[in-house]
């Protein structure tokens, strides 16, 4: 924007204070609580009841210690967190995999049923994944995909699959058509093109999709409560989730959560500082139109 | 589960496509000899081919929808036809769990606290977020630092937003009381997720604390979308900060603001993660949804055909809001 327009723009009087004021408390709002919470995991219990506010300026690395030793989930948090990792990377690729063929297809594609199967991925967009738990809890246990990383990777894949679709598909036509004839023309397979031509200078959408996805698969419940009850296949949230931090109760454990929540937090903060520009540009990208 | 935002989107091309777009045209224009030697048969038989790749492009996303949604779809109606109790065998009682869900007043009340619960958290997101991105559009000194800041909740799962503030709002030595009694306001402090009247309003600010940002910076990306021409016309005019809003950004982001609410509204319907990990529906079912309801009747008490009704329920709440967005914004096949 011009510099003139900024200054036009900037509020002045007393609308512009209290718009101002306002900003500044929402500001330790937002911040405070995270800050918050990464003072407390390096605070000893006793000083987390007596003194809430007080900055750990001697910190303990005793809940971290605990944690990755076992704590109160009776299981290293290193495990919980491979399983994490292990679960969110294999659903992005098999998810961005699926995605962009089956966009691309929908974009190019003249075929019967084109226009079918995007309203196919419009209604499944419509179906909350609530209603297919039971049904999925009984199905994965007939096949032996309770407690198994492969199941819940497909699985995540699938519910990211109709919005992700939508978007790829959304993103290829407005891709120019030029390039593809060119290579269809000196010889290449339709495969050949989409995997040599189309998908490298798709980096940009590609990772607006896993930019859209990364943050509910890493933290998703609903399913991973249902279907993960053997302990050595278990996710971050389930370990959070195990501390059952009721309302009321005074936990003699308070350190360790906070030291688990950090740990859960911490690869999303570092992927969101690296990329914030890209990250938010992507999800607006996501939103609408 | 975090929302997926529904919707069309609009996708720019990055600088390396058009670049080559430039230099491949040539050889298109090269190429055309060899196309107009092919034969009408040969033609004809490539095309079949080359629809028979289509279908295979598609078939790992129909495979996996028709697997993990379609089944799971079918077999939840199916389900919620039986009575089906623990490791009782299953009956066949027709639509009597709907029945009984029709007189189950517990299935009222999470229909109803969730109708609040989304109705709330979409106003509530919704408008500070038109707050926040208004203010910050103005240029205010810090719009970067606020920019990054408001929008790093979003980036906190929900388990961890929910854990983090279930302390902050315990009764006891949570935070917020502690604060309040600090500051000489401990009239103030209150059981926040213990009390029957408190629990569902809490938790709906803790998801407005968490999701806020989100619209945040969908609004102010439509907001800095309006072209500077408007701004200094308007400028020129001699408009007032209230006529500018009303006539001059209001109008132009409204397509926005109603997406945006009905993204927030369908996905607040789907609540759950935030809900299970503050009160589990409780104390007494006053903070209790569908999302936790249906998963207490299944794997709690062990009702998996009741359950199933629920769930059914729910899919027939969710699926008509978000047709009716279908039709409200004549997403068809996402023309853009």
């Amino acid at each position: 924007m011009k510099h003139s327009l900024a200054n036009m723009l900037r509020p002045s009087g007393i609308l512009g204070v209290i718009a101002q004021i306002l900003l500044l408390v929402w500001l330790f709002m937002t911040m405070y609580p995270i800050v918050y919470l990464f003072f407390t995991s390096l605070k000893t219990d006793s000083r987390i009841l007596n003194s809430p506010f007080s900055i750990p300026l001697s910190p303990v690395i005793e809940n971290y210690a605990a944690v990755i030793l076992g704590g109160r989930t009776n299981q290293s948090v290193m495990i919980y967190m491979m399983n994490s990792f292990i679960v969110t990377g294999g659903a992005l690729l098999v998810l961005l995999a699926a995605s962009s063929l089956a966009g691309y297809a929908l974009a190019r594609g003249k075929f019967p049923g084109n226009q079918a199967a995007q309203q196919l991925f419009l209604l499944a967009l419509a179906v909350p994944a609530h209603v297919l738990l039971i049904p999925i809890y009984f199905f994965f246990g007939d096949l032996g995909l309770r407690n198994s990383q492969i199941g819940m990777i497909l699985l995540y894949a699938t519910l990211g699959l109709p919005f992700t679709t939508i978007l790829m598909r959304a993103y290829f036509v407005s891709f120019p058509k030029e390039l593809e004839e060119a290579a269809r023309l000196d010889g290449c397979s339709m495969f050949g093109v989409f995997w040599r031509v189309v998908l490298p200078v798709s980096r940009g959408a590609l990772a607006s999709m896993v930019i859209i996805n990364i943050g509910w698969i890493w933290s998703e419940l609903f399913f991973a409560l249902a279907l993960l009850d053997k302990l050595d296949v278990r996710t971050l949230p389930l370990a959070i989730a195990a501390y059952r931090p009721d309302a009321m109760a005074t936990e003699t454990v308070i350190g360790e959560l906070f030291a688990i929540m950090s740990l859960a937090v911490l690869p999303l903060l570092i992927f969101y500082l690296v990329f914030q520009r890209q990250i938010r540009k992507g999800m607006t990208a996501g939103a609408i139109k | 589960m975090v929302g997926r935002p529904t919707g069309s989107a609009n996708f720019q091309l990055n600088s390396t496509a058009s670049f080559q777009l430039s230099t491949s045209s040539q050889i298109v224009s090269d190429g055309k000899f060899s196309q107009s030697a092919t034969s009408g048969a040969m033609q004809k038989r490539a095309a079949v081919r080359e629809r028979a790749v289509w279908y295979l492009f598609l078939a790992p996303a129909i495979l996996l929808l028709a697997l993990f949604m379609a089944v799971p779809l079918y077999k939840a109606l199916e389900l919620s036809m039986y009575e089906w109790k623990g490791l009782l065998p299953r009956a066949w009682v027709g639509l009597d769990n709907f029945v009984e869900l029709f007189q189950d007043k517990y299935f009222w009340n999470a229909l109803r606290n969730t109708i609040f619960f989304a109705v709330a958290a979409t106003v509530g997101t919704v408008g500070l977020g038109l707050f926040l991105a208004l203010a910050i559009s103005r240029r205010v000194p810090g719009h970067g630092l606020y920019r990054f800041a408001f929008y790093l909740p979003v980036m906190l799962p929900n388990v961890v937003a929910a854990a983090l503030w279930t302390r902050i709002l315990e009764p006891n030595f949570g935070l917020l009381n502690t604060f309040l009694a600090t500051i000489g306001l401990g009239f103030l402090a209150q059981p926040w997720l213990a009390s029957i009247d408190l629990s569902l309003v809490s938790i709906i600010a803790v998801v407005v604390w968490h999701y806020a940002g989100f619209p945040m910076i969908v609004l102010l990306a439509a907001i800095e979308g309006i072209s500077e021409d408007l701004h200094h016309a308007a400028t020129l005019d001699g408009a007032s900060e209230w006529n500018r809003l009303r006539y001059l950004i209001v109008p132009m982001i409204w397509p926005v603001l109603v997406s945006i609410s009905v993204v927030q509204i369908i996905f607040s319907l789907k609540v759950f993660d935030i809900v299970w990990i503050m009160t589990k529906g409780g104390p007494a079912d006053s903070s209790s949804v569908l999302g936790t309801y249906l998963y207490k009747r299944a794997f709690e008490q062990q009702e998996f055909g009741y359950a199933s009704a629920v769930a059914v329920a729910m899919f027939a709440v969710i699926f008509t809001v978000t047709y009716l967005y279908y039709r409200l914004t004549k997403v068809n096949a996402v023309e853009y």
